[in-house]
């Protein structure tokens, strides 16, 4: 019990860090997030009215609170639930903004996610068995897919395949020509959504499962070689059972591990994918708050991502506290 | 046991991935074609992108900084249209005919009667002196705004306002008194429910599109176009890919190489260029700027230097427009360009002339070719921001021209904040910048805003937003003839006192115009005819426009 005390001590410490290392980050950043509102929007439209002036200076306001008052208003307003307002989706709240797009990134790189590790946990397993026939060859094309920079994959099969040929959609999580009143509950409506998140879940899948696939396979071909599988193997077994419930059982534990962390950078997004795609997602809100300087959706978004890879490690952390107790021990 | 539980796991996720990749090409056939939505009678959904980033957030607030685009224009009108695009009267909207006094200080403004808000209550004068002097919208030189009677209202002010005149007819929206008075908070308000005046009300939103509907009982007559849809998307290659593909109506971008989108007949281009781009030099040492480009000589030889003609084709595809040293618009603005400057900027570099300015001023060529005087070599840093492609592009050809003429022109790359923080503090030599701010046929706005003394302070104080005269310019001239603009009607005046303003910037170059940006506008015009085009351009074309999209929207009709 010791040992999950410690741990959880451990992880109460990181937390405070990293909510008050998100609340120093972005006041560290120089620069006026007005002027660059302003230069914003005079670069896209060109047209600046007094009028507008006007509400922008009252929207900015003028805020001479000092750092320690801001740092205590800012736990408070955590406590309560509230991060604040956007500047650039102005006036719409940073939780609801949160709450609209974590659906989306979690569902698809979630999936895609998860597709990538059975896929490449699947195979690596397989090609680690087989390991000196030609399936070994599988190993560097899947490692090239993975070398391409994603964007360039990304662009490459929505300039192929939705551009040229039209088998798929080109933008957003659902067909917007199509439903004017936003997501409902409709079998129309989820079959849209599953047809749009189907190619960038192909580029993340591409993408991600030669890692995936060359880490089980090698941890395969050494776990072939323990004495444990040549016993197995003596003992007249069948080479199905061998490969799947001595080898690839004892594998696959070092992935696992991997895979719990990996669900916590899920929620990160896949800021890259969400910009290609147009995807409602939370990578592409974290991406546009920096460009515009919008320090209330940052601190949001990252709060979101640091609580999350931190609840991943944790949960991992006592899911290898009890399967592996020599963890316990130096814990 | 194990084994087979997880091979059953296994199996369903195959079955699953399977089953989810067949739906997919199920689909694809079926995707394409649904554009009408449920508005009965109405034809085809007219598409539009006016930039607007997902997520879609409903604000319908006139006052908020940064409303939908449908805000401004096709639901909420102001008194009078201005045209930026062509020179030309204001034409009426929702006020009738207005009249100055003599001295510009009192306004009378006659109103369109049996106009009705969409909610069914009469639009009156009450509405419109409620709309100038709320405190949100109120401008510091109104004193008054009185009802004469039932349709004329009456505006004083402290001052001449003719100049001002833009703001208060064309840009300052009608808001009905009977909901807006109840608004605590007019900045915040999301008004989600918006009721106006225009040719369309609000459909539908979500966070990623959002529809408008013709407004049947509109005064100018139900518009013909019956629903219109506004698109939320993350990047111009995105809408390109759905220019391409025939998805969207209407977008205004940049697009390099159009042909491929506009060769299948069903989009044209309409290219207007607008707002001129310049380098823009931190030119008054008696305000503290410093640097080779405080010496008039050296603007002028940089000036003289330039091949604006290969900056247009190379930087800008070709698509920008031969910009004028007046900084007014040619063809627009010709009745306002005196007649003592040159009228067009060069297009080719005159390296010659530029060595003869330089010589004259004391500069010679050392052993490597570039000009130095008292043993300080012409160096000048040239800034602009990073991922502004266009000018990122203008300046490296720049440098290269530079080079070729004897003058060292650093172009150094930086981003949007540091530009910013640059040009407001006055700590940069010259920098490519645009200017913008004038939303009629008329250059007055540039001429105030961005040269004269009030609108600029020494460098090391920032200069506040709302105030562009970065190159810390003063001149007495200037400033005199610009406040004598501002205190006339008569247009004969008016052009003396910007041929004084045109003189005087032309010699002393505190902007050296290069070309006119272009804006680039995509119209479906296979489908929907009633277009601003060539010849008549009845108003500013660009999606993104405000009030003029409205006044567009309801020209507009279906073919199909």
């Amino acid at each position: 019990m010791r040992y999950f005390a410690r741990r959880i001590t451990f992880y109460v410490v990181t937390l405070w860090a990293a909510v008050s290392l998100n609340f120093i980050l972005p006041r560290a950043i120089p620069g006026d997030p007005k002027q660059i509102y302003i230069d914003t929007l005079l670069r896209r439209n060109g047209e600046l009215t007094p009028g507008m002036l006007n509400s922008i200076d009252l929207l900015f306001g003028s805020d001479d609170a000092s750092l320690w008052d801001q740092y205590l208003a800012y736990w408070g307003n955590l406590f309560k639930g509230d991060f604040g307002t956007s500047v650039v989706y102005f006036p719409a709240t940073v939780d609801q903004l949160l709450g609209e797009a974590l659906p989306w990134t979690v569902g698809l790189v979630g999936l895609a996610t998860i597709i990538a590790f059975l896929l490449g946990v699947g195979g690596g397993a397989w090609v680690g068995w087989k390991r000196g026939t030609w399936v070994d060859h599988i190993i560097p094309a899947s490692t090239f897919l993975q070398a391409v920079p994603y964007f360039w994959l990304a662009l490459v099969l929505i300039s192929v395949f939705s551009v040229s040929l039209g088998w798929f959609p080109i933008v957003g999580g659902y067909d917007i020509f199509m439903f004017d009143n936003g997501p409902e509950w409709s079998w129309e409506f989820i079959g849209s959504v599953i047809y749009h998140g189907t190619l960038p879940a192909i580029t993340i899948v591409l993408s991600a499962m030669g890692g995936w696939l060359l880490g089980m396979r090698n941890m395969m071909v050494s776990t072939l070689a323990e004495d444990y599988v040549t016993t197995a193997e003596a003992k007249g077994l069948r080479p199905l059972r061998v490969a799947t419930t001595y080898a690839t059982r004892n594998a696959v534990l070092p992935s696992v591990t991997g895979f719990g962390i990996a669900l916590g950078f899920v929620v990160a997004g896949s800021v890259v994918m969400e910009q290609a795609f147009s995807y409602p997602g939370i990578g592409k809100l974290l991406f546009t708050a920096v460009q515009a300087k919008d320090y209330a959706l940052m601190q949001g978004a990252f709060l979101v991502i640091t609580v999350v890879v931190l609840a991943a490690n944790f949960l991992m952390d006592l899911i290898n506290g009890i399967i592996d107790p020599r963890t316990r021990n130096n814990g | 046991m194990i084994r087979s539980m997880a091979r059953k796991r296994l199996l369903t996720v195959v079955a699953l991935a399977t089953g989810v990749t067949m739906f997919a090409a199920g689909c694809s056939s079926s995707g394409g074609e649904k554009n009408e939505g449920g508005g009965g009678e109405s034809s085809r959904v007219l598409n539009v992108w006016a930039g607007t980033q997902t997520p879609m957030v409903a604000n319908f607030n006139p006052y908020a900084p940064n409303p939908l685009h449908v805000t401004n224009g096709a639901i909420y009108e102001p008194l009078f249209f201005y045209n930026r695009a062509e020179a030309g009267d204001p034409s009426p909207r929702l006020g009738e005919s207005y009249e100055w006094s003599e001295d510009g200080t009192e306004l009378t403004i006659k109103i369109r009667e049996g106009v009705k808000w969409t909610d069914g209550e009469p639009f009156t004068v009450e509405d419109v002196i409620f709309s100038f002097t709320n405190e949100t919208a109120k401008r510091d030189y109104l004193n008054t705004a009185e009802k004469v009677d039932e349709s004329t209202v009456k505006l004083t002010f402290n001052g001449a306002q003719f100049t001002t005149a833009v703001q208060i007819l064309g840009t300052t929206l009608m808001v009905p008194e009977h909901i807006y008075k109840d608004v605590a908070d007019k900045i915040t308000f999301t008004n989600d429910e918006p009721v106006g005046t225009g040719p369309y009300v609000l459909d539908t939103i979500s966070n990623a599109t959002y529809t408008v509907v013709a407004n049947e009982d509109y005064w100018g007559g139900a518009p013909k176009l019956k629903k219109v849809r506004y698109l939320a998307l993350d990047k111009n290659q995105s809408a390109q890919d759905l220019l391409a593909t025939g998805k969207i109506d209407w977008t205004t971008m940049f697009v390099a190489d159009p042909g491929p989108i506009t060769d299948k007949g069903q989009l044209s281009l309409l290219n207007n260029p607008q707002d001129p781009t310049t380098i823009m030099s931190c030119m008054n040492a008696a305000l503290g700027c410093v640097g080779p480009q405080t010496d008039l000589a050296v603007r002028e030889a940089v000036n003289l230097l330039l091949d604006r003609g290969e900056i247009n084709d190379k930087a800008f595809s070709g698509h920008a427009a031969v910009a004028s040293p007046s900084l007014a618009l040619l063809g627009r603005d010709d009745r306002w360009i005196s007649d003592e400057i040159e009228k067009e900027s060069p297009q080719e570099a005159n390296v010659a002339e530029a060595d003869k300015v330089l010589t004259a001023a004391g500069y010679a060529k050392a052993a490597d070719g570039i000009y130095e005087k008292g043993g300080q070599k012409l160096v000048i840093e040239l800034i602009s921001v990073e991922g502004w492609s266009d000018h990122n592009a203008a300046g490296d050809l720049i440098a290269q021209q530079g080079i070729d003429a004897g003058i060292q022109i650093n172009h150094v790359k930086i981003t949007q904040q540091e530009m910013s923080d640059a040009r407001t503090a006055g700590n940069y030599q010259m920098m490519i910048s645009g200017i913008t701010g004038t939303s009629l046929d008329d250059p007055f706005a540039i001429y105030r805003q961005w040269l004269t003394t009030e609108y600029t302070t020494p460098v090391g104080e920032t200069i506040e937003a709302g105030r562009f005269n970065f190159p810390r310019y003063s001149n007495p001239l200037v400033d005199d003839a610009v406040a004598a603009a501002a205190a006339t009607n008569d247009e004969e005046t008016k052009k003396e006192a910007y041929a004084t303003v045109q003189k005087e910037i032309v010699r002393d170059l505190p902007y050296i115009a290069l070309v006119v940006n272009p804006t680039m506008s995509f119209v479906n015009t296979k489908d929907y005819t009633g277009w601003p085009v060539e010849g008549d351009m009845y108003a500013f074309p660009p999606s993104w426009a405000t009030i003029s999209n409205g006044v567009i929207l309801s020209q507009l009709e279906s073919n199909s």
